[in-house]
């Protein structure tokens, strides 16, 4: 055994040594700085403190930023789920050429930058008085997650075998109990983590918050952006990313601890 | 086997489906079409009220300037994501390695943390960097580009580790048996077969670089500013209807180089999208 001999890890050491300066070094100095106070000019204090978090909690301007990009990434996600599982059941079910030509012209809207994409919704949004507020913001975030997601269901859909809901229509199964018998729990595992993915996405879209909010609608990233190079306070700007962080960590595990105790109830 | 009814069941999901297509590509037809409109100052009409290549004939420089950036940028990124993830996935298929997960988890971090974040987080390390090091990485595009590394790389792993687990050793074992050196194995066997992946997480790699505007919008700034912080700038502060030709233009030659670097390097974007967003 010749090709044993080779020490693949060896790449990886070096790979991995990269990673980790890239990805240590420097959060780590954004999270001690997050823990000093801002002493104005974009300078900050010696000593430790916990103010800027303490804020964050107390404050009730961080506290709606924190609801309502919650909400938006919610309801985002919520919608583009709505329209994206129907569209990709039938991209699945139709199959032949058809299907991966429309799914890479799907794929391609979201490869091109995506101001482009947000001067053609500012340009259809203005007239319909659903600019610079939650709405356009909202439309904005569905267009952000709506490729992805058609994408993921697709290839969920395709593993749900045709014959399964054609077995439930012969035994008498309405279509009504077919989607909801059949098709949905088949689906649901892919459903929840397609939806997470795209929630997750909207959490931290800065793009189209500023563009189609017009500096408005002041959500957790938008709000990061502005603390650090418009007002300078790079601690709360640092408190504030470190939260966002956190926050989005902790509501995953809670979803996927939830995920696995109703399936291991279910079994 | 059809179980028919008054109405085709398929009916309303390829209604959404068309729906959904549509509104994914309204914003792209309306810039389009708007682009051609005569008007000359703050007026976007769709659908345009005439034919005027006016738009076109007043982009300003500047936008040709940050488009050579923004490639010199992405390509750049898309080279050194491919060289730490290849070597990466590696490692990771081939190499005997404990926690495994736990490092492909660890090579997914960089798309979970959000742009904006990532984007403060490099800012406020170079400026702790520079007067350490002497070296200023916000002055010109050093900063952008290891930023866009660090975003860029988990897509390199993905894909690479994708075409690698489907990798049967066998062919590079009879290359050898027949007498190939190793580097000679590694050449004419093993990187054609894993070709594909490579370009394409070298591919992810340069679009998430082309595109990015919260991480650009930290790190660049005057000589340096990128195609999409340009157009995000002047779409705030200054707008003008040569934006709307400018943004045909990157529509039009993103989708014709999509759809070409596919065909060159014989992927396809509908699967390749393995290392994305997790």
């Amino acid at each position: 055994m010749r090709r044993s001999s080779v020490h693949w890890e060896r790449f990886l050491w070096v790979a991995l040594t990269i990673s980790l300066v890239l990805l240590v070094l420097p959060q780590a100095n954004f999270i001690v700085l997050s823990f000093h106070a801002d002493t104005g000019l974009g300078q900050v204090s010696d000593e430790l403190t916990l103010e800027n978090y303490v804020r964050l909690f107390i404050d009730p301007f961080y506290l709606h930023a924190f609801w309502l990009t919650v909400y938006l990434s919610a309801l985002s996600a919520g919608s583009a789920l709505l329209l994206g599982f129907p569209a990709a059941y039938a991209l699945a079910r139709i199959g032949g050429w058809i299907a991966p030509a429309i799914l890479g012209l799907v794929l391609t809207t979201s490869l091109i930058t995506i101001v482009v994409k947000l001067m053609g919704l500012n340009i259809i949004l203005g007239p319909l008085g659903m600019l610079n507020n939650q709405a356009g913001v909202l439309i904005g975030l569905v267009q952000y997650t709506l490729p992805l997601i058609v994408v993921l269901l697709f290839g969920v859909v395709q593993t749900i075998p045709v014959a399964l809901e054609e077995a439930a229509a012969i035994l008498g199964a309405t279509r009504r109990a077919t989607f909801w018998r059949v098709l949905l729990p088949n689906a649901r595992p892919g459903l929840v983590s397609s939806g997470l993915i795209a929630f997750n996405m909207c959490m931290g879209a800065f793009t189209s918050a500023v563009l189609l909010g017009g500096g408005r609608v002041r959500t957790v990233p938008v709000l990061i952006q502005q603390m650090i190079i418009q007002d300078t306070n790079y601690a709360r700007g640092a408190a504030l990313s470190t939260a966002l962080v956190a926050f989005v960590f902790l509501l995953n595990l809670i979803v996927v601890a939830m995920i696995s105790r109703s399936s291991r109830h279910a079994h | 086997m059809r179980i028919s009814r008054s109405w085709n069941p398929m009916l309303v999901p390829k209604a959404l489906l068309v729906l959904a297509v549509a509104f994914l590509l309204a914003p792209f037809i309306v810039v389009l079409g708007a682009s051609f409109d005569p008007a000359t100052e703050f007026h976007v009409a769709f659908p345009p009220r005439g034919i005027s290549l006016g738009g076109y004939e007043t982009i300003p420089w500047r936008y040709a300037v940050a488009t050579g950036v923004s490639l010199l940028v992405g390509l750049s990124v898309a080279v050194l994501a491919t060289l730490v993830g290849t070597a990466a996935a590696f490692g990771l298929v081939r190499g005997r390695v404990v926690g495994r997960e736990t490092l492909q988890a660890f090579f997914r971090l960089p798309v979970q943390i959000p742009f904006v974040v990532t984007g403060a987080v490099f800012l406020q390390f170079y400026y702790q960097l520079a007067p350490l090091t002497g070296v200023n990485l916000l002055d010109g595009i050093g900063g952008l580009v290891i930023a866009h590394v660090f975003v860029a790389i988990p897509y390199s792993v993905g894909s690479v580790s994708a075409v690698l687990a489907r990798f049967d050793p066998a062919l590079e074992e009879a290359a050898e048996i027949l007498g190939a050196t190793r580097w000679g194995t590694f050449c004419q066997v093993t990187l054609p077969i894993i070709r594909p992946g490579v370009m394409a997480g070298a591919f992810y790699a340069f679009v998430v670089s082309f595109g990015d505007v919260p991480v650009a919008l930290f790190l660049v700034a005057g000589r340096w500013t990128t195609l999409p912080v340009q157009i995000f700038q002047d779409m705030q502060f200054d707008f003008r209807p040569s934006m709307l030709a400018v943004s045909s233009l990157v529509a039009v030659v993103s989708l014709i180089a999509i759809f070409g670097v596919q065909k060159l390097a014989g992927f396809e974007v509908a699967s390749a999208r393995e290392g994305g967003k997790s």
